[in-house]
């Protein structure tokens, strides 16, 4: 055996993809590490608890009192969003590349969309009183809120502050406040409201993108 | 003692009919990755039941819930990967397994006071798990294992992470351990094996393809060409007759 | 010397000298659990919540012991739900979550005790965050209510509410460690409260028991628990619901914990044989015991809830625990205050604001003394009263106002989330008049006034003070509602703009026809 044979590079081993499928096969690892199936089931089971709330009538039919229940579902899902950007891997995943940024982007904005599609599923059928405008901006301007705690609080726990916002739009909702930042009690048109939701999201989104969730050492292990 | 000890985990043979016998001493374990030293040191933590076979840990059955819970009164255990919880101190953390391990209430504060200088973690009692360097965290998980003053002490890889000075101490350590109690150390590193234990067993492919001392380990690497020192040679002897 | 053989220092003992305190095993691991855990970090958030959602919320009802109570089970409990299910859920993932498993396995405590003291620190915590808020609004009430003490009831409510929503958390995260599990339990439980209003605003006979089993409920009448005992059966049935289920829950992770342990393996074989071991049996015993107690505990409740009927004073009572004291009315001294002659009187409950009720009805009172039907003095009356609402009206010999204390919400600005003095001054001011113009067989305000009827009661409301607007009350013009034509105005101006002597001397000709409805507009002076 010569140095040349033993400085040789092996040839490529049997099964490794060109770019194109390589780059899906990147995007799905990284799903499966968020446990992004799971959190579709979980989506699946906010937008059934739509259904279930808005058949049974579990929400008041008109008024504000109307909008109570599908809020709550509508965080919830953002919060399952939120809680998707934990990575197991810590300080590993940061090193490794420079596609994480756009990996993060993609997981979140996708489970939003499915987030927004599943609920609206839940809803068909059935009355959902402030429409589907609401929702879509109730799921992604908490997301955002979610996305921003994970930055303080880690994303196991990023589902704490997007619950105590949702509590206080409660207390707005049935005192009637007309503030753009409670944009889950604001009517579908106000343009405030969407202002910002989707300030906060976008925040939220880029911050997170870039950064990534808070980690710690244990994380690591 | 083990006696015909099998565990699979579907198709795959963890362990397959391995037998032991051991006293006061330390024991070391060597083997290749997926060697089913893991899941033999889980059996005799009683964390895993075997699929088949017996075994008797200090002199009892551990199928009996009284009889495990007499054994693990006296047990303790480090595996490979240690779990922690971060927000716990070091001193808080160990506490916290003594009082698992059901030790009185009153010999705790001194009992974890002592693990702690013996793995020399005095300095560093009252920081907080999260702030521990890698090598730092193993010593505190030797540390829960040993503060019971245990009689059967189960270590997995316990000196990954450690510096060679901290390497050394813990060898002493273990040596002054296995004075009164059956110490068996899993391990990748056979110098580790070499200066700690009495007896060492080597297994491949879930059996026990070699059991004497270190220094009969040694002997059977003569004229073998692999390996950087003696009983790396004769490690790696014995693995090859067993997979020939 | 070497390591092995040189003892721990005397610097060891030193650095970690053993608190003075000598607490028993199980104390010091619940010590620990309770100085390490995750809920302090969530409480300034908590309390934020806690200050908007419920603070706000009873400082928009009047200072009556019962109606701020109310917050307690239908605002804090809300509120707490969330955050007590997501972080039990948190708490019980902990080993999982930690890969600890393994080494917690091989200790000798049993699972359940274990699992206890993690389950008994988190829930210590929740229930002493719980106690603080409800410390507050009890304190708050306390410096402003001005007669009656704290109710406990809706205090063991809450408690148990909390408590069973870690429980159920706990469980949860037990045995779904995931990432998803404490927000999708946060999210549950707040839909199950949420349901549980929904269900108890619309309560009735044919409702659902689940309604009454709800911690959650509509605020009661204004002076519920004032005039007459507020009956505790439904707030026993609530705890004992929530208690029982709490209990058996917290037996049944016992019960899985311990069969765990028995069963090597999976597989029911493997489950008989666990199940058919004597050794263990006591760990297992006192779990089933306690599955079976909680079980007993809410079916118990559930049935109870199923007899429940309404009562006289507007609550609920449960026959089987029922107490005949309660239905006694509760003694009282009114306050009154006659600083210009006319009489007014209250609950001392409501006596904080006495003297802003005699200054509303003194000047009307003053319009119209003396006239036939005119109320000598006002006293405040239970709003309800065998079950039924009981409106304002005048009656007896001589002629009482009678009111209830239900405007007092809106000067509080419970209704509305603002205080509206001016329009809760306007709308007592306006209910003595429909009344003393009424016809005799009509309850006040049942029948909206007549053109001419309405015309009189703004002017004296003018006269009065009172800014009086073109949509007060509703008219009747053949039938037809109308709202505020300008004849009826300039019949009002008209009447208005009389001297008092004037005005009092045409009401005591024209009363009785005024009454009768027969006077046009026209035939106003």
């Amino acid at each position: 055996m010569t140095a040349a044979e033993v400085l040789k590079p092996p040839a490529s081993p049997a099964g490794v993809a060109g770019p194109g499928p390589a780059g899906l096969r990147l995007v799905w690892l990284h799903l499966r590490s968020r446990r992004a199936p799971a959190g579709i089931g979980a989506l699946a089971v906010c937008g059934a608890l739509l259904h279930l709330a808005l058949h049974w009538h579990w929400a008041f039919n008109s008024g504000a009192y109307a909008q109570q229940v599908p809020m709550i579902i509508e965080a919830g899902a953002a919060t399952v969003i939120a809680v998707t950007a934990y990575s197991p891997f810590g300080e590993t995943e940061r090193s490794a590349g420079r596609w994480l940024p756009c990996l993060r982007l993609l997981t979140v904005a996708g489970m939003c969309g499915l987030a927004i599609a599943l609920l609206q599923l839940g809803a068909v059928g059935e009355s959902l009183n402030a429409g589907v405008l609401v929702l879509a901006r109730n799921v992604i301007g908490i997301t955002g809120i979610g996305l921003l705690c994970s930055l303080v609080t880690g994303a196991l726990l990023a589902w704490t502050l997007p619950m105590g916002y949702m509590l206080f739009c409660q207390y707005a909702l049935l005192q009637a406040w007309t503030a753009p930042w409670v944009w889950p009690v604001r009517p579908p048109a106000d343009r405030g409201a969407w202002i910002w939701a989707c300030a906060v999201f976008a925040a939220g989104l880029l911050l997170f993108a870039i950064r990534g969730p808070r980690t710690r050492l244990s994380d690591d292990s | 003692m083990l006696t015909g000890i099998h565990r699979s985990f579907g198709k795959n043979k963890a362990v397959d009919g391995v037998s032991l016998e051991l006293g006061s001493g330390v024991f070391g374990l060597l083997g290749p990755n997926g060697a089913g030293k893991t899941s033999l040191l889980r059996m005799l933590a009683t964390v895993l039941p075997p699929s088949s076979g017996e075994i008797r840990l200090l002199e009892r059955d551990p199928r009996g819930p009284a009889a495990r819970r007499e054994i693990r009164r006296r047990l303790g255990y480090l595996p490979q990967n240690l779990g922690y919880y971060p927000s716990f101190t070091v001193v808080e953390f160990i506490e916290y397994f003594a009082l698992l391990k059901e030790m009185p209430s009153a010999r705790v504060p001194k009992a974890v006071a002592v693990a702690v200088e013996r793995v020399d973690l005095g300095a560093k009692a009252k920081a907080k798990l999260r702030t521990l360097s890698g090598g730092m965290l193993r010593r505190v998980g030797i540390a829960q294992a040993i503060v019971n003053d245990p009689d059967l002490l189960l270590l997995d890889e316990p000196t990954a992470g450690l510096d060679p000075e901290q390497r050394v101490q813990f060898r002493a350590l273990l040596r002054s351990l296995g004075e009164t109690a059956t110490v068996v150390v899993s391990t990748h590193l056979v110098e580790d094996v070499g200066a700690a234990c009495s007896e060492v067993a080597l297994m491949s492919a879930g059996k026990i393809v070699f059991r004497g001392t270190p220094d009969e380990l040694t002997a059977r690497g003569a004229g073998h060409g692999v390996g950087d020192a003696p009983l790396e040679r004769g490690y790696s002897a014995v693995l090859s007759a067993a997979r020939s | 010397m070497s390591v092995t053989s040189m003892p721990p220092s005397r610097l060891a003992s030193a650095r970690l000298a053993p608190s003075r305190l000598a607490l028993p095993s199980a104390a010091r691991a619940l010590w620990l659990e309770f100085k390490r855990n995750a809920v302090p970090y969530v409480l300034p958030l908590l309390a934020a919540v806690f200050y908007f959602n419920t603070v706000r919320t009873a400082d928009g009802f009047p200072p009556v012991w019962t109606l701020r109570a109310s917050a307690i089970t239908d605002h804090m409990l809300f509120e707490f739900s969330a955050f007590a299910g997501g972080l039990a859920a948190w708490a019980g993932s902990r080993e999982g979550r930690r890969k600890t498993t393994d080494m917690v396995a091989t200790t000798p405590r049993a699972a359940w005790a274990r699992l206890s003291i993690t389950l008994a620190g988190t829930l210590s915590w929740l229930l002493l965050a719980f106690l603080a808020g409800v410390a507050v609004l009890y304190v708050q009430t306390a410096l402003q209510a001005t007669w009656g003490g704290p109710p406990l009831w809706p205090v063991f409510v809450g408690a148990a509410g909390v408590t069973v929503v870690t429980v159920i958390g706990f469980a949860c995260g037990v045995l779904f460690p995931g990432r998803f599990t404490a927000p999708l339990v946060a999210i549950v439980a707040l839909v199950l409260f949420q349901t549980g209003l929904r269900q108890a605003l619309g309560v009735a006979a044919s409702s659902g028991t689940y309604a009454l089993l709800s911690p959650a409920s509509s605020p009661p009448v204004v002076d519920a628990g004032v005039y007459y005992h507020a009956a505790p059966d439904l707030s026993i049935v609530q705890v004992m619901f929530m208690g029982g289920t709490a209990l058996a829950l917290f037996g049944a992770l016992g019960l899985a914990t311990a069969l765990r342990e028995l069963t090597p393996s999976r597989g029911l074989a493997s489950l008989r044989a666990g199940l058919a071991r004597t050794d263990g049996w006591l760990l297992r015993a006192v779990a089933v015991i306690l599955v079976a107690c909680g079980v007993a505990a809410s079916w118990t409740a559930f049935a109870l809830a199923g007899t429940a009927k309404p009562d006289a004073v507007g609550g609920w009572q449960i026959p089987a625990l029922h107490s005949a004291a309660s239905d006694q009315p509760v003694p009282a001294t009114p306050a009154c205050t006659s600083s210009s002659g006319f009489q007014v009187c209250v609950h001392p409950a409501f006596s904080f604001y006495l003297n802003d009720v005699a200054a509303v009805l003194d000047p009307v009172a003053a319009e119209i003394a003396g006239l036939p039907g005119a109320p000598l003095s006002a006293k405040e009356v239970a709003s309800i009263s065998g079950g039924q609402d009981v409106p304002s009206g005048i009656s007896g010999n001589p002629p009482v106002f009678e009111f209830t204390a239900e405007r007092v919400g809106m000067y509080f600005g419970q209704f509305l989330g603002i205080p509206d003095p001016v329009g809760w001054r306007e709308g007592f001011q306006q209910g003595l008049l429909d009344a003393f113009l009424a016809r005799p067989s009509q309850q006040a305000g049942s029948v909206p006034l007549g053109p001419a009827q309405q015309a009189v009661e703004d002017a004296l409301l003018t006269a009065a003070g009172a800014n009086v607007s073109a949509t007060i009350g509703k008219m009747l013009e053949n039938g037809q509602p109308i709202a505020g034509p300008p004849a009826v105005r300039s019949a009002a101006q008209r009447f208005g703009a009389l001297s008092a002597s004037a005005r009092h001397a045409w009401l005591a000709g024209h009363l009785a026809a005024l009454r009768a409805g027969t006077i046009t507009l026209a035939q106003i002076p």
